[in-house]
């Protein structure tokens, strides 16, 4: 019998997956033989990669951390990943036990892991879905049972976008998400960048990389991110490495650039 | 000692140390959560190193906690060890027995707890993970399993009423017949289709007949649970039954059907009676198809159908057959005009006055091929049937006109010729056009051709055929009632109409053979009389003896038709015969 469309992918762990590859970067073990001869493949390419995925988690650490003493409690975390160490519901429940967050990753192996993780947290829930279905993703009954969009919600897409191509329209993503939210509500953005690293041949071996993956790696510039923050107004200091954004001491935003991660947090005015 | 120890502020030796294991791995808190954390476990390994007796369990807990907040890799311990042997007692101030002894033992405590608790790390990651694998994997087959559960769900069954469809009955039907072991079974086919359904969907909505429809489903589906009933779409259901021992079972279960779709049906407020009709097949497996038996259940019903419906009809074959044959030859006969396979033939209306031919009556007639000449009882019905009596009919007129155009007419009374015009010929809107036309293209004046329209067909015609025919008596056409006598025709209505001439029907004329058969030969002056008192000729069918032709002028007929004044067959020979057998009686 042929296949009906809407049957889901099977689970192929031979498969290197970018949620698992980013968790062995962090040091974690949550991952497969395949994502760590892979993520080892990157770390040849980029040596920084370890760096990165740790600086990239603690800027999201610490623009969660800015968003709940805003008074941000509810959160939308697209390409959330395997749910290890540091994860936006733990940051956000442990000011206020109260906040929401809805984690959306379109590996079904992150999906099932963090749904093991958020068991009996009746403020936190899973949904495997595309970033590139954003009208999905608004509509699914988790999202619409967890989240009050008459409310501010803070929207993470964190470590995602540089899987997304020029094709896909990302700034239309953005902008229905954007069509969504209630004034007060915020935008987490970073993705790999190459400000002031061109030329070093890493992009060219990071994208070879990845094309093993299901994921194609797209680099994109700090204009071309600012640009993406249409819509939104951006807190200070902008569109920044991450570790130069709110860094908790100043020696930790040292060497900034080698994080390879740029991001921002936009504010929806109104 | 302890409780001292925990409330110390960060002193320069955690600070020392925090610098050196950040960046070793992502820490989920800040610089100065980590340093208060170290600060505690500072504490607790200056207490191990002066504890008496020295206490392994200080230094892997150390250890373990470390991992436990995450300063969880090579680097991490490497520059802890290192940090802690050469500030440690230095930065504490510490004045402790046997330094390095102690010093030594403490490190290699710390270690091992920490490689402890991070290889029980990796294999509790490692175990949440491949249950995070299997149980996506097992996420996905379930989800996998249920859409094709859906998915054939819905290939297989009718979305309306939730009965099977045509695929699977056509499947259980195939295996019923071709399943091993089955060859010396017997299986039934009962076809249903409900009577006039359309009445209900035209006069009372879509909606409701499709509550109808799942209402006689669900009662079918009630009634003959055990045997698969399924949905063919529209009105139309199928039973099958399975393993019957004779006609009888199958006949059982038709009449079960028959009579759970009899009851009235309460839908949306209107009780609705609905009757239904079944053709039923019953054979032995062997050596039929499935689409043989769908085939044979499907002209059964039809049978059932014409025979007016609420009942059921068994399977004949030879009448199937007849029926065959009789669809073939109607199939046959646009390509059989193609061909000039038509050829007609002309009967006289004779003058019952002087024995001049009046007129003559085209009479069709088939050349074929294979069956030889064929009359038109055999295929006129059919043609009637499948509408192709439409083209057939034109082709009679136009050839009849042509015909009759070349008929000698040096003193203006070359006969008309007569033509048989079919119901649905009648109700065309072009007919006065297409009449008008022959008549142009063949010259033919309009007073030598007169319609034959049968009482039955003159009198169920609506409006609109009425001004045609008026427009072609106003033309000069004559219009003839057909077999009039054998209907009921309304003669006040016969006032009205555009007619010019009655046919009596040849049966009065068959009475008329017997002296003394005094009531038909009555009737026949009474119509006579009527027909004169309207201004309508009469012309006498069958008539086949002399007798009858001098009775009939006795009563004031007009004209005679019949054996008597001459058979059917080509023109010509009626149109040089001499008026005879009056001279003798006048």
């Amino acid at each position: 019998m042929q296949r009906p469309d809407w049957a889901p992918e099977t689970i192929d762990i031979e498969r290197p997956s970018v949620a698992r590859m980013y968790d062995y970067y962090l040091g974690g073990s949550h991952n497969f033989a395949a994502d760590r001869a892979a993520a080892r493949a990157m770390v040849e390419a980029v040596p920084e990669a370890p760096l990165m995925a740790q600086a990239n988690r603690a800027f999201l650490r610490r623009a969660v951390q800015y968003l709940a003493q805003a008074g941000i409690r509810q959160f939308l975390d697209i390409g959330s990943g395997i749910p290890t160490v540091g994860n936006v519901h733990e940051i956000a429940q442990r000011i206020d036990p109260e906040s929401r967050v809805v984690y959306v990753d379109v590996d079904p192996v992150a999906v099932a892991h963090s749904q093991e993780i958020l068991a009996g947290n009746e403020h936190a829930a899973v949904l495997q879905e595309d970033l590139r279905n954003p009208e999905a993703i608004l509509a699914h009954p988790e999202v619409t049972r967890l989240l009050d969009f008459t409310r501010p919600v803070a929207v993470m897409v964190v470590a995602v976008l540089h899987f997304i191509p020029d094709a896909d329209r990302p700034e239309e993503i953005l902008r229905t998400l954007r069509g969504a939210l209630a004034p007060g509500s915020h935008l987490v953005l970073s993705q790999a960048s190459e400000d002031g690293r061109a030329g070093t041949g890493e992009r060219a071996e990071a994208e070879r990389v990845y094309r093993r993956t299901d994921s194609q790696l797209w680099i994109r510039s700090r204009a071309e991110m600012t640009a993406l923050f249409d819509g939104f107004e951006l807190v200070d200091p902008g569109v920044v490495w991450v570790p130069q954004w709110r860094p908790d001491s100043p020696d930790q935003a040292e060497n900034a650039e080698r994080a390879v991660f740029m991001g921002g947090v936009g504010r929806l005015g109104g | 000692m302890g409780d001292d120890a925990a409330r110390s502020r960060p002193g320069v030796f955690a600070r020392a140390w925090a610098k050196a294991v950040s960046g070793t791995s992502y820490l989920p808190m800040t610089q100065s959560q980590l340093e208060e954390m170290l600060q505690r476990l500072t504490d607790r390994l200056a207490q191990a190193l002066r504890a008496e007796p020295f206490d392994l369990r200080i230094g892997q807990q150390v250890g373990a906690e470390l991992v436990q907040a995450h300063i969880a890799s090579a680097e991490g311990l490497g520059r802890t060890v290192e940090v802690i042997q050469l500030r440690l007692v230095r930065d504490l101030d510490l004045v402790v027995d046997d330094v390095e002894d102690r010093m030594a033992r403490l490190l290699a405590t710390v270690a091992t707890g920490y490689a402890r608790a991070l290889r029980d790390r990796t294999l509790d990651e490692q175990e949440s993970i491949r249950r995070a694998a299997m149980m996506a994997r097992a996420q996905a087959e379930r989800a996998l399993r249920d859409s094709e559960a859906r998915f054939r769900h819905q290939a297989t069954h009718d979305p309306l009423t939730g009965l099977p469809n045509r695929t699977l009955f056509t499947e259980r039907l195939t295996a019923a017949i071709t399943a091993p072991g089955r060859g010396a079974d017997r299986v039934g086919v009962c076809f249903l289709d409900l009577d006039r359904f359309k009445v209900v969907n035209d006069s009372l909505g879509h909606q409701i007949g499709d509550s109808l429809l799942v209402t006689v489903a669900q009662r079918l589906h009630r009634a003959l649970g055990e045997h698969l009933v399924a949905r063919l779409g529209g009105d139309e259901f199928v039973i099958l039954v399975e393993r019957t021992v004779g006609t009888d079972d199958a006949v059982k279960v038709a009449e079960a059907a028959l009579a759970a779709v009899r009851e009235p049906a309460l839908v949306d407020g209107h009780e609705l009676t609905v009757s239904a009709s079944i053709g039923i097949v019953e054979r032995p497996v062997a050596g039929t198809s499935p689409m043989d038996l769908m085939r044979a259940a499907d002209s059964t019903l039809h049978w059932a159908k014409a025979a007016g419906g609420a009942r059921w009809s068994l399977f004949d074959a030879d009448r199937n057959r007849r029926d065959l044959a009789r669809y073939a030859l109607s199939a046959a006969i646009p390509a059989a005009l193609d061909r000039g396979e038509f050829y007609l033939d002309y009967q006289p209306l004779t003058s019952l006055r002087d024995g001049r031919v009046l007129g003559m009556e085209a009479l069709v007639r088939w050349r074929h091929p294979e069956l030889g000449v064929l009359r038109p009882d055999s295929f006129i019905p059919l043609a009637e049937e499948t509408g192709l009596i439409v083209r057939l009919g034109s082709w009679v007129l136009a050839e009849a006109c042509r015909e009759a155009g070349t008929w000698p007419d040096a003193e203006g009374d070359a006969p008309f010729v007569s033509v048989n015009l079919a119901v649905r010929q009648l109700h065309r809107t072009d007919l006065v056009t297409e009449v008008r036309g022959v008549l142009g293209r063949t010259g033919l004046p309009p007073h030598r051709l007169q319609l034959e329209i049968t009482e039955s067909t003159m009198m169920s015609t609506v409006v609109e055929p009425v001004r045609a025919l008026r427009v072609l008596g106003d033309l000069g056409v004559r219009v003839a009632i057909d077999d009039f006598g054998t209907g009921y025709c309304n003669l006040a209505y016969l006032r009205d109409l555009p007619v010019d001439e009655l046919k009596v029907a040849g049966e009065f004329v068959t009475g008329l053979r017997a002296p003394g058969s005094g009531t038909d030969e009555r009737i026949l002056a009474s119509l006579v009389s009527l027909a004169h008192a309207l201004d309508l000729t009469v012309t006498a069918e069958g008539v086949e003896t002399a007798d009858q032709a001098d009775r009939l002028r006795a009563i004031g007929c007009d004209a005679g038709q019949g054996w008597h004044f001459g058979r059917p067959g080509p023109a010509a020979p009626h149109l040089g015969r001499v008026p005879a057998h009056v001279d003798a009686a006048s």
